[in-house]
């Protein structure tokens, strides 16, 4: 394994049928994934699919899981990130439902708001943002990957990465403070 | 890249925010000096650290349990401890199903010849021999 890979170890033992290991990394991953497959979907039931799917595959593959050019980390969020953009192109095939990209109704400046508002307020901004925006807002501030990885996953460089991410979060305090864009 | 001018660090803000933690590590030095020297970049991490703000006022519930439990329950070592479990109560069933064959066998042959005392065991050639081997490949 190599030594530079904070999973390696525990992937190895998951690939020897080690249950307590695999235990271990379900700890550790699951609230990331779930957390970014969330954030990419806006929809927790297909995030929940998209994670079960994630863990199928480390399971099958963990045996046979090999130190190379990636971490563990990011092999599992490019897997992630694989099935939720397949998921979004798919419904991109679809009529979205009416509630879909909904702007917020109640600017953030307006009022004293909770702290659970106003997460669901800047999660309704998160969905209005363009597809590209989004994921490279998620991957660099959410899922805090270093920009060459977030931008590779992406398949773009690390110029079109700082665009992506610069638009994205101007659109994103427009949109919350009820600013013009 | 390590020189650092006022329009890079605008543009290096403007996408990583204000926290230096998220500066590519490369020119998070040279960044982190023109902050300290250049009196303008005061106004661009104040805006910078405003939608940060906003972002981490993002939250995600944690997994459920039952998403815990489903994913745990496909893991390699969970996997094998179920199969095994899988194949004992089958074995059992297929036991205790064999047996009252031949308990119902019995009666039967007991009905038709009660005047016969021995007991005769019949092998079962249509129960299939359980393969162990097979099934736990195909787990």
């Amino acid at each position: 394994m190599s030594l530079d890979d904070p999973d390696g170890d525990l992937v190895r033992r998951v690939g020897e049928g080690d249950a307590h290991a695999a235990e271990a990394l379900v700890a550790r991953k699951l609230p990331r994934m779930t957390a970014l497959a969330q954030r990419l979907l806006g929809d927790r039931t297909e995030a929940e699919d998209v994670v079960q799917e994630v863990f199928l595959r480390v399971w099958k593959s963990a045996g046979a899981w090999r130190p190379g050019a990636a971490r563990f980390d990011t092999w599992m969020h490019r897997v992630a990130f694989n099935l939720c953009t397949d998921r979004l192109r798919k419904r991109r095939e679809v009529p979205l439902p009416e509630t879909w990209d909904a702007p917020d109704p109640q600017p953030l400046a307006d009022a004293e708001i909770s702290a659970e508002q106003q997460s669901a307020a800047v999660g309704r901004a998160l969905a209005a943002l363009a597809p590209r925006q989004r994921e490279a807002i998620v991957l660099t501030y959410y899922q805090e990957l270093p920009n060459r990885e977030a931008a590779a996953l992406m398949g773009i460089g690390v110029d079109a990465l700082e665009s992506l991410l610069a638009r994205g979060r101007r659109a994103l305090k427009a949109r919350l403070e009820g600013a013009d864009e | 890249m390590n020189e650092m001018d006022l329009n890079r660090f605008e543009t290096l803000v403007a996408a990583y925010g204000a926290s230096p933690v998220r500066w590519p590590e490369e020119e998070r030095a040279a960044a982190e000096a023109f902050a300290r020297q250049d009196p303008r970049a005061a106004a661009l991490l104040s805006e910078a650290d405003s939608i940060d703000a906003l972002l981490f006022a993002h939250r995600v519930a944690e997994p459920s349990r039952t998403l815990r439990a489903m994913v745990i329950e496909g893991a390699p070592g969970k996997r094998r401890l179920a199969g095994r479990a899988k194949l004992w109560w089958s074995g059992f069933a297929l036991a205790l199903a064999g047996a009252a064959g031949i308990l119902a066998g019995s009666a039967a042959t007991a009905a038709l010849e009660p005047i016969s005392a021995n007991v005769q065991m019949y092998e079962h050639e249509d129960v299939p021999a359980l393969d162990y081997s097979a099934e736990e490949a195909a787990q």
